[in-house]
């Protein structure tokens, strides 16, 4: 999708996890959006799992110890591309707007912000009084100054299109920035969610070696609820509060990061009492729940995630080059079965190219639930039939046979491969699993386009463009629309989306694309995973959504033990 | 003496630079590279950005030009800048490689003063209930992978017990004491030294079993000598000297004993760092430890040489 993605602590888990192991089809990160907003959220999705704050007052203190896997690269989201280095990137800087629970844009360092009449300026009114960590005042210029590395020249970093729609940016006065586009683009709310750097202190780096200042790395100074302490390499990051955060200073005291990059150590580390919150994958959640239970030490809260994973069919081979056969592929799949079996519920079964998570979701889209007779009665009417009496299906004398690939040390995806076989098997169909190294898999099958089907997922953004992944202009060499997708309808509507600026009109638009996709089928959509968290049972006032646990990291309390 | 040693210094210039060679190209030969791993698959990032980059960090050029740009920038004594992590190569591997040393040291000495006693006591009492005990937990440590020994101790020393910290190279924060950095080092230490340990005692008994039987142990018992000093002064410095040729061979297995066992362990070391930049196909990274490691190897085993005509009177370099 185009746009930012939401990184939220779990996905840094799952994500830094999947960057081992080889998770989520996409493992890049973005900038922050998991930073608050002083308006109070009241919308939050059903499956958000909400602590209502007890009836003591929140309690200053405590430090929090969050065990990470991955270790982070650099702390400037103009060049990370790794969630760990976004998470915590997001509690030094904010951006201008932020996105809450419900992937809506909420006010961050900005007041508030308006669009001009042709949709083509937007004018952003800057909150007062908002200092850097080191004491100076933030203004437009540092607004000026950020959202112009992207756009220099000399910029060689991978953010550059984000910023491809900004025309210009001026500042009118210190609390007043305007941003002129070249085309109305509504997914620009998710850029204006990049960190905001301080001027005052770069202005005299040139962009072309900003990468490899040691302000990155070393001492990053932004305006967020936490300062930057030390990273001691390959052991921890420690921060310390900002006691003068603009939305008031955060009641714990210091969070570490600490680094742990085996999964099973890391588990061991939570019992052991050394690390407080943790990512908990689907496959140790009974392991940790149990303990969780028994000790009374932690609680383990879940989210659905903001991704899906499903089963793409390649658009290239002519197997699937009927509609009506890749429905019935679908329905000889028992996904409600799957979800059951392979990930022992956790999971939703997925009908759509959407989350359930985002504003643009609608679950009226085409469905085609398990009936293994009426797929057989489909192919058979698309002159798929066992003449030769071998149990598999042929049409012309050639077999309905392919190869399906995913990628290796993803449990669930390996599982479900051979389960997508064996029921396909049911009906006729013989399918060959193949579990490929990850970057060998990536590189080698499906951006280049070398397999017949692949289960693999998409972790959304924010925004929910579809175009990024359905775009018939990303089934180039490369493109991330590696099934070849080409609906000419749909692709008109997708030029249309991201011009409309009104999210009820938009989201009309993108009802009408997703569901055009959800009756084309060019995925069968498996399911949506949920993310889980090991928190401590005394971590008070939080909120945990796609937004992530720190999304209004200032709420957070731990109470005191008794 | 020491005109071998600069003789030999001088010979390991040619392998070290065919160890580059090879793993350079190897390293070019898997599949992606230091852009690709953790954007490729966003649809947020434009291929015509990551084209930049590559362009920029001269990954676009012939393999051969971008080995000989790495080699001649290694000559003037720099690695290169991390492509994942944007700072110096050298400065993570100079803050990372103490701790690899010390936990490295710790376990083979570890591994030497348990495992050539062991050796020594099974030798002597052949075919007894200890040699066999002994010979029993050898192979046990030869065939138990050090990752699951590792998380088992973790599990009970550290999760049940709580006696040892189960993880890190100190407390979190805390103030330095060298009490709480040896109690992070033990667990590690020892879960590395079990296999090489297992090895070295194997070796250190067949070898004894040979001196045992020399006439010179003969000689030393009828001379009147103390069965201590016979086996310790004679029997044990003669039997020493196939085994330090071992323990040069086994430096390599340390380090490749120290990548699995530092993640284990959220051990600081350069094994992790190893792990991630291969993971990422952080080029420089990987090809700077690459160095290191082979260095310390070839050092090693020079050094087992150089003991080697200590321990043993009859041999000389020239």
């Amino acid at each position: 999708m185009k746009s930012r993605k939401i990184v939220g602590l779990t996905l840094t888990f799952i994500l830094a996890l999947g960057l081992l192991l080889s998770g989520c089809g996409s493992n890049s990160a973005t900038p922050p959006a998991d930073k608050g907003s002083d308006k109070k959220e009241t919308t939050t999705p059903t499956d958000t799992t909400k602590k209502t704050e007890d009836d003591n007052k929140p309690v200053d203190g405590g430090k929090l110890v969050i065990g990470s896997i991955g270790e982070p690269t650099i702390f400037n989201d103009f060049y990370s591309t790794d969630t760990s280095s976004s998470e915590i990137s997001s509690k030094l800087y904010n951006g201008l707007v932020t996105f809450d629970n419900s992937l809506k844009p909420q006010p961050d360092l900005a007041e508030s912000w308006e669009f001009s009449p042709d949709n083509l300026k937007i004018t952003v009114k800057l909150k007062k009084d908002v200092k850097w960590q080191d004491g100076q005042p933030f203004t437009a210029d540092d607004v000026v100054f950020s959202y112009n590395i992207p756009r220099s020249k000399d910029y060689a970093g991978p953010r550059a299109s984000d910023f491809e729609k900004i025309k210009d940016i001026k500042k009118i006065d210190d609390q007043t920035v305007e941003i002129d586009l070249s085309e109305p683009y509504a997914p620009i709310m998710s850029t204006l969610a990049y960190s905001i750097l301080p001027k005052h202190i770069l202005k005299d780096v040139p962009v072309k070696e900003l990468d490899k200042n040691e302000f990155n790395t070393k001492k990053p100074v932004g305006t967020g609820p936490y300062k930057f302490v030390e990273w001691k390499s390959g052991e921890y990051i420690k921060l310390t509060k900002n006691p003068d955060y603009f939305k008031g200073a955060p009641h714990i005291d210091e969070l570490f990061y600490k680094f742990v990059p085996d999964q099973n150590a890391l588990i061991a580390q939570l019992q052991a009492g050394e690390v407080d919150i943790i990512g908990v994958p689907s496959t140790d959640l009974q392991t940790v729940e149990d303990w969780a239970k028994k000790s009374g030490k932690a609680d383990v809260i879940t989210t659905q995630a903001l991704s899906y994973t499903y089963l793409g069919y390649n658009m290239l081979n002519p197997l699937f080059k009927d509609k009506k056969v890749r429905q019935a592929l679908t329905m000889a799949l028992d996904r409600k079965a799957i979800v059951e079996a392979v990930l022992n519920g956790d999971g939703k079964v997925a009908n759509a190219p959407a989350s359930p998570l985002s504003w643009a979701y609608n679950d009226q889209v085409p469905t085609f639930d398990y009936d293994p007779e009426k797929a057989k009665q489909i192919l058979a009417d698309a002159g798929w039939k066992d003449s030769d009496g071998d149990g598999i299906l042929d049409k012309g004398g050639k077999k309905f046979e392919f190869s399906l690939k995913t990628n290796q040390g993803n449990k669930a995806r390996e599982t479900i491969a051979q389960v997508v076989q064996q029921q396909m098997k049911k009906i006729g169909i013989q399918v060959d699993v193949q579990v490929l190294e990850w970057s060998a898999f990536i590189n080698d099958n499906i951006l280049k386009k070398k397999f017949d089907t692949t289960i693999l997922g998409w972790s959304l953004g924010v925004d929910p463009d579809p175009s990024g992944i359905w775009h018939s202009k990303e089934a180039k060499d490369g493109g991330l629309n590696f099934i070849s997708y080409k609906n000419p309808e749909a692709d008109k509507l997708m030029d249309e989306n991201t011009k409309i600026l009104d999210l009820q009109k938009r989201k009309e638009v993108i009802d009408k694309i997703n569901y055009m996709i959800a009756d084309d089928q060019p995925y069968s959509f498996l399911y949506y995973p949920n993310d889980h968290l090991a928190i401590p049972a005394n971590l008070k006032g939080y909120e945990y959504g796609p937004a992530g646990l720190f999304y209004n990291i200032q709420n957070i309390w731990l109470a005191p033990k008794k | 003496m020491g005109a071998y040693i600069i003789r030999r210094i001088i010979q390991t210039i040619p392998l070290l630079i065919g160890i580059t060679i090879v793993s350079f190209a190897v390293m070019h030969l898997a599949p992606g590279g230091p852009i690709g791993m953790a954007t490729q698959m966003n649809p947020n990032i434009k291929a015509e950005d990551l084209e930049k980059m590559k362009e920029a960090m001269g990954l676009n050029e012939p393999v051969y030009i971008q080995y000989l740009t790495w080699l001649g920038d290694l000559v003037r004594g720099d690695f290169g800048y991390s492509f994942v992590k944007r700072v110096p190569v050298s400065e993570l591997i100079i803050e990372r490689l103490p701790n690899t040393f010390l936990l490295m040291f710790t376990s083979f000495i570890l591994a030497f003063i348990i495992s050539i006693p062991l050796g020594v006591i099974s030798a002597r009492k052949k075919n007894s209930l200890t040699d066999y005990s002994v010979t029993g937990f050898s192979f046990l440590g030869i065939s138990v992978p050090h990752f699951w020994l590792g998380l088992m101790a973790i599990m009970f020393f550290a999760v049940k017990l709580g006696w040892f910290p189960a993880g890190g190279a100190a407390t979190l924060d805390g103030p330095f004491s060298i009490g709480d950095r040896l109690i992070h080092l033990l667990m590690p230490a020892l879960v590395l030294a079990t296999g090489d340990m297992a090895g070295l005692t194997r070796y250190t008994r067949s070898s004894m079993l040979e001196v045992l039987g020399q006439d010179f142990m003969r000689t030393a018992r009828a001379k009147g000598l103390k069965e201590k000093k016979v086996i310790y002064k004679h029997g044990l410095r003669n039997g020493l000297i196939p085994v330090i040729t071992i323990l040069g061979l086994i430096l390599p297995s340390f380090f490749g004993g120290a990548v699995i066992t530092e993640s284990i362990f959220g051990w600081p070391g350069i094994g992790k760092l190893f792990i991630d930049s291969v993971f990422q196909r952080d080029y420089t990274m990987i090809m700077a430890l690459t160095t290191v490691s082979a260095v310390l190897v070839v050092l090693g085993n020079l050094l087992a040489d150089i003991t080697y005509a200590i321990v043993d009177p009859r041999i000389s370099y020239k």
